[in-house]
């Protein structure tokens, strides 16, 4: 479980992020849908321990993230905004660096790098180095770094970006598999489509804003529209002051 | 209950440096092109030094071994049998154009006899003898000398003689005890080189760990795998000391081969024939080791913190151009005006290893508190920096790069 509450980040005079309080449950597909510039990368920063915020709180199965850092990043596993691999190490070697670093036993994590390889369909790069990787397989190498130590939460950022439809359709399968097993997933999104088919609840943020938070047909309801993408900019049109 | 939660987290920030620092290594020693320039820059330093060791030991030689092509030898037999009795003396048959040859550098020097020299030699009236050379070539003028210096050393003999055939002693015909004090140039300049080995030494702390701290902080940030880096539950302490111990393992690296290099040049320069006594054993290896290692640890956090510091790879690049100045500079000082060693020089990082570094050189080195306390100054300078770098990882416009 991840709970934003009053989340606040200024860039200076700007309010990047002004006072965003919203809960992603366990077992559930959370959706961080808003407008390019909206604030969702900063407060999904803010979520992973990046990012300091100026004011609020943030929990992360009940572990305060802005006092204890270190122990509510153990509980996340994230594909950030900027996702790099090192282009000399192969997929392996960056999936085995991450687990090390957070600590996993030789043996298991021999394992544990092998299932998400296959998972991710990645076996035939796991022995290369990264340097000539597809984007694709570039964002399930992060994706599969950033599963390696089974996190109870999992954040994506714009996991689909750019992404080709095989690609998309792998990694969707992957969010649906880890609600599945009962984990609290979070992304963002500015597109609509992959929103209303994932998730089981949507928060919409505009202006460093939440300006709706609910299930799609919530939304829909309380925008009146019937298609989500309508609702989706009548909602955050509502949420800009220009 | 305090201890054992604190125990474990001790021994995983441990082990999380370790893996940082094996990370960085693997990845660093995979960089084939940043690893074969590092090679280079550390090669050439000593090759070159031990070329023109080399070459200025040949020549030395070459000034002792001189060949001596005479024209018209029938003239002067003694003088002939005498000058090739002279050791690393070889006598010749000159040239035809003795003016030519040298003009042409055929010879470097031709030794003509007139054919009125036995005459006059018998009569005891100069006899005249012509040292043709080229006094515009500098290299060899070593030969010119060692041929002019036999002649006169014949005429000294020769006249010496004399005198005592007429009852005269010799030294009646000396006023002048005249005692060359040797001030060899040759020698002059393999001292001088050899003084550059400490700079090479400390140059190489720098190049070693340069790839390595630029690649591990600004390399990172531009690729782009900072911020998945830091998502995880690592504390930068931890990252800052495996990146900074990595390069710094780089620059020790680098110190040993330049020092290992240099050693074993200098056992193929025969020093002894520059008139320099010079033994290089297993002692003075520990000792410049000791001079130089723990000094690798402040070169490669200054060049992290740089990095950490600099916008792009690019301009981090830049800063490494800048801090290898500090060491040339330290260097050329050292060798432009000798230093006066001081006590509180030790303390002083970069002074303190070129002191020590010099003075094993010169087989004087001082007592184990002078290496301790420049040892002491560079570890804690290094933390330092390494504090600093930990400041630069916490804040989020270097991270993200506002």
């Amino acid at each position: 479980m991840i709970a934003a509450i009053d989340l606040k980040k200024y860039f200076g005079p700007v309010a990047a992020v002004n006072g965003v309080t919203f809960t992603a449950k366990d077992g559930e597909v959370t959706g961080l849908l808003g407008p390019n510039g909206a604030g969702k990368t900063t407060t999904l920063r803010m979520l992973y321990g990046v990012m300091r915020p100026d004011a609020g709180t943030i929990e992360v199965d009940h572990v305060d993230a802005t006092k204890h850092p270190r122990d509510a990043q153990a509980r996340l596993g994230v594909l950030p905004d900027i996702a790099g691999l090192y282009p000399r190490l192969t997929a392996r070697e960056q999936v085995r660096y991450y687990g090390e670093l957070h600590g996993i036993d030789t043996a298991a994590l021999e394992e544990r790098t092998n299932e998400l390889l296959k998972t991710l369909d990645l076996m035939h790069v796991a022995e290369r180095r990264s340097a000539g990787y597809s984007h694709g397989e570039r964002t399930k190498v992060a994706i599969a770094r950033a599963l390696v130590h089974e996190p109870q939460n999992i954040i994506l950022d714009e996991p689909t970006n750019g992404l080709d439809v095989m690609s998309t359709r792998a990694v969707r399968t992957i969010i649906k598999r880890l609600r599945a097993e009962g984990r609290c997933v979070l992304f963002s999104s500015h597109v609509m489509q992959e929103v209303s088919a994932l998730c089981d609840s949507i928060v919409v943020i505009a202006g460093g804003k939440v300006v709706a938070h609910g299930t799609p047909d919530e939304l829909r309801a309380k925008a009146g529209y019937d298609s989500l993408e309508d609702a989706f900019v009548a909602l955050a049109g509502s949420g800009d002051p220009r | 209950m305090t201890i054992q939660e604190h125990s474990p987290r001790g021994w995983r920030w441990a082990r999380q440096v370790r893996v940082v620092l094996r990370k960085e290594l693997v990845d660093s020693f995979r960089d084939k092109r940043a690893l074969s320039s590092i090679l280079l820059s550390i090669l050439v330093g000593p090759l070159i030094t031990g070329f023109m060791m080399n070459r200025i030991a040949d020549r030395q030689k070459e000034a002792d071994d001189v060949r001596i092509p005479i024209v018209g030898a029938r003239n002067a037999p003694a003088l002939v049998q005498w000058l090739a009795q002279q050791s690393g003396v070889v006598v010749a048959t000159g040239p035809t154009d003795p003016e030519q040859a040298v003009r042409e550098q055929s010879e470097y020097v031709v030794l003509v006899v007139p054919p009125d020299y036995a005459d006059d030699f018998r009569s005891s009236r100069p006899a005249g003898i012509k040292v043709v050379a080229d006094s515009a070539r500098s290299d060899t003028r070593a030969q010119v000398e060692r041929v002019q210096a036999l002649l006169q050393q014949y005429n000294a003999e020769i006249g010496a003689l004399r005198l005592i055939g007429r009852g005269v002693s010799p030294a009646a015909a000396t006023p002048l005890k005249i005692q060359g004090v040797e001030v060899s140039t040759t020698q002059q300049r393999a001292a001088k080189l050899l003084s550059v080995i400490p700079l090479m030494v400390l140059l190489a702390a720098f190049t070693g760990a340069m790839q390595l701290a630029t690649d591990a902080t600004a390399g990172e940030r531009e690729r782009g795998s900072l911020e998945a880096l830091l998502v995880n539950p690592v504390p930068r302490g931890a990252l800052a000391l495996g990146k900074v111990t990595a390069s710094a393992l780089a620059g020790m690296l680098a110190v040993m081969v330049t020092a290992g290099l240099c050693t074993a040049l200098l056992r193929f320069i025969p020093l002894q024939e520059l008139g320099m006594r010079f033994r290089f054993g297993t002692p003075h290896m520990v000792g410049l080791m000791a001079a130089a290692l723990p000094m690798c640890l402040l070169t490669a956090s200054v060049q992290s913190c740089v990095a950490t510091l600099a916008k792009s790879f690019k301009e981090a690049q830049t800063y490494m151009g800048i801090l290898i100045l500090a060491p040339m500079l330290v260097g050329v000082m050292g060798t432009l005006y000798p230093i006066d060693h001081q006590p509180w020089m030790y303390g002083v990082p970069l002074l303190g290893q070129y002191i020590l570094l010099t003075s094993v050189l010169g087989g004087y080195a001082p007592g184990p508190l002078a290496f301790a306390a420049a040892a002491a100054t560079c570890v804690v300078c290094a933390g330092l920096m390494l504090r600093a770098t930990v400041a630069l990882l916490n804040d989020e416009r270097i991270v993200f790069g506002r």
